[in-house]
């Protein structure tokens, strides 16, 4: 593995620009296009640790995910029946949101939301879809919806 | 006896009277028809001539409620998000009666406003290399000149992009039709017969759209006002 390090500034400057330009070129269908964005990371740190087949403790095991892997700070969420609210605080990449929020670009993407997503979605087979992300306080406010089972023929 | 008309009244026949046909009959759509219009389609304009657009002509009702089930899926997704954000609420806010208005959340939530591919007699799913420059213009140019024969030939279609604008859904699909990475799923062109021919769309009035020379200056003048 590289010793080398990179500066965080770095990092959000050019995740940020990429955001942008995709923000560009697709508006508000780019959100669509992103929901695996996280996807190996999640194969690799995330799935071997969920040992459940319950919503609580796979969200659980992401939340600890983040945390420990120092990706964001705090995070706490609630489900309401279909409706799953996270808050995180201490996200490296909040640059990012607050410089696309600061152009009047509405936030479409985010790791942490997206590695929720793909552990229920691979885990239970059950749809989960990111519908709002909010910059509010130097902290995120997402919201998701999840169903209970997959349209079938 | 058939209408006649000259090439200019045909083309503004054409163009006015498509429709986004979403019910079909049981009618199936005939090889002649189904080649006129993927001729239609191969003669769109493509940036460098590249015509990245391919095929895959889906028949088989096994495989077109798949289609349908994946678009079903999609589009609920996507209305829920919209309506537990209060967004759906806000595009339908000049929608006064209350029981159309449920009807519509029901309609976009549940997902049943693109089950449809199911029903069509021909899905047609348009993909596009992604080793050009143009994919998405020269695809959808193509998509047009289909819709457009559709249209001529007294047929019903529907340009529905609701199984693929998410790339999870995308990726269903090319595992279902086993497209290759090197192409993406652009669209799926539902053919059939109508059966029911729904009103026109109400369309932005051109003098909304249009400027003079520059960006804010109207082009045209607002009628209704003068």
């Amino acid at each position: 593995m590289s010793e080398r390090q990179v500066s965080l500034d770095y990092i959000n400057s050019i995740v940020h620009d990429l955001q942008k330009a995709f923000w560009d070129e697709r508006g508000k269908g780019a959100r669509f296009r992103v929901t695996t964005v996280g996807r190996d990371y999640f194969l690799s740190k995330c799935l071997p640790r969920i040992q459940t087949k319950e919503v609580e403790p796979i969200i659980e095991v992401i939340k600890q995910v983040l945390r420990e892997e120092g990706l964001v700070a705090e995070v706490s969420h609630q489900i309401e029946d279909k409706l799953l609210r996270v808050q995180v605080r201490g996200c490296l990449h909040v640059p990012v949101e607050q410089r696309l929020a600061a152009r009047g670009v509405e936030p479409f993407t985010c790791v942490p939301a997206n590695l929720v997503v793909l552990a229920i979605e691979e885990v239970l087979d059950r749809p989960v879809e990111l519908a709002e992300i909010k910059v509010e306080d130097g902290g995120c406010q997402i919201l998701l919806v999840l169903f209970d089972s997959r349209p079938t023929v | 006896m058939p209408e006649q008309y000259d090439l200019i009244q045909a083309a503004v026949k054409i163009i006015e009277d498509r429709r986004s046909i979403r019910q079909y009959t049981d009618e199936p759509v005939s090889e002649q028809d189904l080649r006129m219009i993927l001729e239609a389609a191969r003669q769109a304009p493509s940036g460098e001539n590249a015509q990245p657009w391919r095929f895959i002509i889906v028949t088989d009702p096994a495989t077109r409620r798949r289609l349908g089930a994946i678009a079903s899926g999609g589009s609920g997704r996507r209305f829920t998000a919209e309506f537990v954000t209060q967004k759906m609420q806000e595009r339908f806010a000049s929608l006064e009666d209350e029981a159309k208005r449920k009807a519509a959340f029901e309609k976009l939530t549940s997902g049943q406003v693109s089950a449809f591919l199911a029903e069509a007699p021909v899905d047609i799913v348009v993909c596009g290399r992604k080793d050009v420059w143009d994919l998405p213009y020269d695809t959808s140019a193509a998509i047009e000149n289909m819709l457009l024969m559709v249209t001529a030939l007294g047929l019903g279609a529907c340009w529905v992009i609701a199984p693929c604008i998410d790339i999870r859904d995308e990726e269903r699909l090319k595992d279902l039709l086993g497209v290759p990475e090197g192409l993406k799923i652009v669209s799926i062109v539902a053919v059939g017969h109508a059966a029911r021919y729904p009103r026109p769309r109400p369309r932005i009035p051109l003098h909304e759209l249009v400027y003079r020379e520059k960006w804010g200056v109207p082009y045209y003048e607002n009628k209704e006002e003068s």
